[in-house]
């Protein structure tokens, strides 16, 4: 029904290219065995979590730094740097300059008040929440159920993302760069101070300058993205992370 | 045992149930990297796509499909690569030697049909590329609208009108041939 002059044609040779076209791929019990291998490897941050934390992030940073001071110059450059710390729903800009602050904000596209309790009826994935909280005091959805914003008093806010291949919001930084953290057995990052935050239009990627946000704490589980803004410490955000249920 | 046991298994820390679940899903998972622009690296995505899932498993919806949601993180990976390289994502599959089975007996008639088909999928390859990743994911990979508009992460609507503007393109493009 896509067309008025050909109506099937095409898409039924399309699926007959289909099964012409040649992918290579290895034997599928080879390709379990490989990643049966990786899963039993042992994790070295579970063996001596601290210390192995500690020198790990110390590297990210140095690795961070000389890698915004060479690309600075470079958009191939600053391509990788971007990769590296781009996380489901949320994309991190390291610029070598403080960013200038956003000086208007701006609610998501969408936005819209929803009674907390029923957040967990929405269909788009499945909505969590931090129990080591008290149930949130507000609660809104944008952009048609994609992202979901959890507010409690003292500035505390939690939104989930849904990610997808693109990413979500933006955020400009300058020193101090994200320090990396595990959070729930995968690597979040913790963006200290005040920086720009913004948000990605799909399907065109046009940015939306949103606000000034506060240290804010991202991460990701399967094609979600989180991030909670407004914790005291980088501790604290990960105490209250630990807690999504 | 079926998707769901295989999870469930899973979940507890069978590792052989998870085994099965990637040598199930292995050929779909390299063919959606190949197509949605992983090139000579789909085998080290799906690798890394599968140990993500694993770890990510928990998050699972155990009441809605595997595939797509493996898909999805199977096209988040082949995405992270090619922003990584830099480079535009693209669709790295070539036409099987296999003859064209509808004229066993007319040689011309295969020749011209096998020439159509190169056309046809140079024409994909040369789409814009969200209509050609929706082409690739309903035609190529046979995945309905809804399981496209999960793994590409894009509204419905999207996925339906990006896969009209990518047929009509197509259609613009092979109508000569036609005749």
């Amino acid at each position: 029904m896509s067309s008025a002059e050909r109506p099937d044609d095409l898409e039924a040779e399309l699926r007959a290219l289909a099964g012409s076209l040649d992918v290579p791929a290895p034997p599928p019990e080879q390709v379990a065995a490989a990643v049966r291998a990786r899963l039993e490897a042992p994790q070295p941050e579970a063996v001596r979590p601290q210390r192995r934390r500690r020198v790990r992030w110390k590297v990210v940073a140095v690795v961070v730094a000389v890698v915004v001071a060479v690309t600075a110059a470079t958009p191939q450059g600053r391509q990788a740097v971007l990769t590296i710390l781009r996380s489901a729903g949320v994309e991190l800009r390291l610029g070598s300059d403080t960013p200038t602050p956003v000086a208007t904000p701006t609610v998501l596209p969408g936005e819209h008040v929803v009674p907390p309790e029923e957040l967990a009826t929405l269909q788009r994935f499945r909505v969590k929440t931090l129990t080591a909280l008290h149930p949130p005091q507000s609660a809104t959805v944008s952009d048609s159920g994609r992202v979901v914003s959890m507010f409690w008093p003292g500035g505390l806010r939690f939104d989930q993302v849904d990610g997808g291949v693109s990413p979500y919001f933006f955020k400009r930084l300058g020193p101090p760069y994200p320090q990396d953290v595990t959070v729930n057995g995968v690597t979040g990052w913790w963006v200290p101070g005040e920086h720009p935050l913004g948000y990605l239009e799909r399907p065109d990627g046009t940015e939306v300058p949103l606000r000034q946000a506060g240290p804010t704490l991202i991460w990701e589980a399967g094609t979600i993205g989180y991030r909670l803004e407004g914790a005291a410490s980088m501790e604290r955000a990960v105490e209250l992370a630990g807690s999504l249920r | 045992m079926n998707d769901d046991e295989a999870i469930a298994r899973s979940l507890e820390g069978d590792l052989s149930a998870y085994e099965a679940l990637v040598a199930r899903y292995s050929a779909l998972a390299h063919r959606t990297a190949a197509m949605l622009g992983a090139g000579d690296e789909a085998e080290d995505v799906v690798q890394e796509a599968f140990v993500k899932a694993f770890r990510h498993l928990p998050s699972f919806h155990r009441d809605s499909p595997f595939r797509p949601w493996l898909l999805r993180i199977v096209a988040n990976e082949t995405h992270n690569l090619t922003r990584a390289r830099g480079r535009r994502s693209e669709l790295s599959v070539r036409l099987g030697a296999t003859a064209v089975a509808t004229a066993p007996d007319d040689p011309e008639g295969a020749a011209v049909a096998t020439d159509r088909r190169a056309r046809l999928l140079e024409a994909v390859r040369g789409l814009p590329e969200r209509e050609r990743q929706a082409v690739v994911c309903r035609y190529f990979l046979q995945l309905s609208e809804a399981e496209t508009a999960q793994v590409l992460g894009w509204p419905i609507g999207s996925v339906k009108s990006r896969t009209h503007r990518g047929l009509a393109r197509l259609r613009e493009e092979v109508r000569d041939e036609l005749g």
